[in-house]
């Protein structure tokens, strides 16, 4: 076994270990400090796969962006903290999820001797009478070479991609479109609403409540059916 | 001859990567709580990046997709991770509770 074999066998372990318990534990903070380890083990695997641009933006926005929001929001939710960590469906879950991840394991099956990508259903469909090894102008690893490296400017490669047209110009707008959108939303859903607001919120809703209740009277219906409404409009109004 | 780098067949990351999405699935559906379950969407997420960049280094390294595929993975990660815990705050604070089962009306 050589030293790589052994450090990925170490960082599966972490990995679904760490998964494993974010899954069941009882205590949020624990399995959001949990989730952090893992993703440190995903960034682990990206450093044995030789891309290190993707280890470093994993520590940054995974650990450094995601966990850190899910870690406030598990503050600001106190007293969810001690809750029954699974629901009614747990078992069916657990069982779907077996199924799932053995037939994932059937797919990949085939992978385990080679993998010719000439041999794949959907490439030599598109790739017609043409060599599948150029579908999409990709030059793909030849079935039993070795791998090539990576080349030394796939970082200027990958940026040039990115605002090529011919490549992935419109997807990059897009997805840069998608992001404001995104933070702006979740601004407006998660803003703390001033009490001034509530008040009048809450004067208006009673204002209507009476309104309909006078209408109700006037209509020949009993004053008090009209009442109730009114009291539990304005407790829902409260929060 | 197998696809091996550094002496790891490219099998070992898909191995891994699906048994991170199940785990991550299995949190999602099982968990009883909003925040609990936005966690195990990040784990499949994470797990499908995994196996992204995997096939991406194993069989086409010369090209741009698998990293442009992966990093818009990751925006995509962050902006759900936004939305998501927004809204569960913002549920959080008018009905004191974040469990998905207790969450069935859409006006309060």
């Amino acid at each position: 076994m050589t030293i790589q074999q052994a450090i990925f066998i170490l960082l599966a372990l972490v990995i679904l270990g760490s998964a494993i318990f974010v899954v069941t534990t009882r205590n949020l903070f624990r399995a959001a400090l949990m989730m952090m380890l893992t993703f440190f083990g995903v960034a682990g695997l990206f450093v044995l796969l030789e891309i290190g641009l993707f280890a470093v933006a994993q520590v940054l926005i995974y650990i450094g962006a995601i966990s850190i929001l899910i870690i406030f929001a598990v503050m600001l939710t106190r007293g969810m903290q001690g809750m029954v960590p699974r629901n009614s469906q747990a078992t069916a879950a657990a069982v779907v999820a077996g199924i799932i991840f053995f037939v994932l394991l059937l797919l990949f099956g085939p992978l385990r001797t080679t993998v010719d990508v000439a041999r794949w259903p959907v490439i030599s469909l598109i790739a017609g009478n043409a060599s599948p090894r150029d579908v999409g102008g990709i030059q793909w690893t030849p079935a039993g070479q070795p791998i090539p490296p990576v080349p030394e400017t796939y970082i200027a490669d990958f940026g040039r991609a990115l605002v090529d047209l011919n490549q992935y110009l419109l997807p990059f707008l897009l997805i840069a479109f998608l992001v404001d959108v995104v933070l702006a939303g979740a601004i407006f859903v998660a803003r703390q609403r001033r009490p001034a607001e509530v008040i009048e919120d809450r004067q208006r809703q009673a204002e209507e409540a009476a309104e309909e209740a006078e209408a109700m009277r006037q209509a020949g219906m009993k004053p008090d059916a009209a009442a109730l409404p009114e009291g539990a409009v304005a407790s829902t109004a409260d929060h | 001859m197998q696809n091996v780098l550094n002496g790891i067949p490219l099998w070992w990351y898909l191995v891994v990567s699906s048994a991170l999405f199940c785990i991550g699935l299995y949190g999602v559906l099982a968990r009883k709580n909003a925040i609990a379950l936005l966690m195990g969407v990040e784990l499949m997420l994470n797990a499908a990046n995994i196996n992204l960049l995997a096939f991406w280094r194993y069989l086409a390294p010369a090209s741009s997709g698998g990293l442009a595929f992966a990093a818009f993975v990751l925006v995509i990660a962050a902006a759900e991770a936004a939305v998501g815990l927004a809204l569960v705050i913002s549920v959080y604070r008018v009905t004191r509770s974040i469990d998905p089962e207790k969450l069935d009306q859409m006006k309060l």
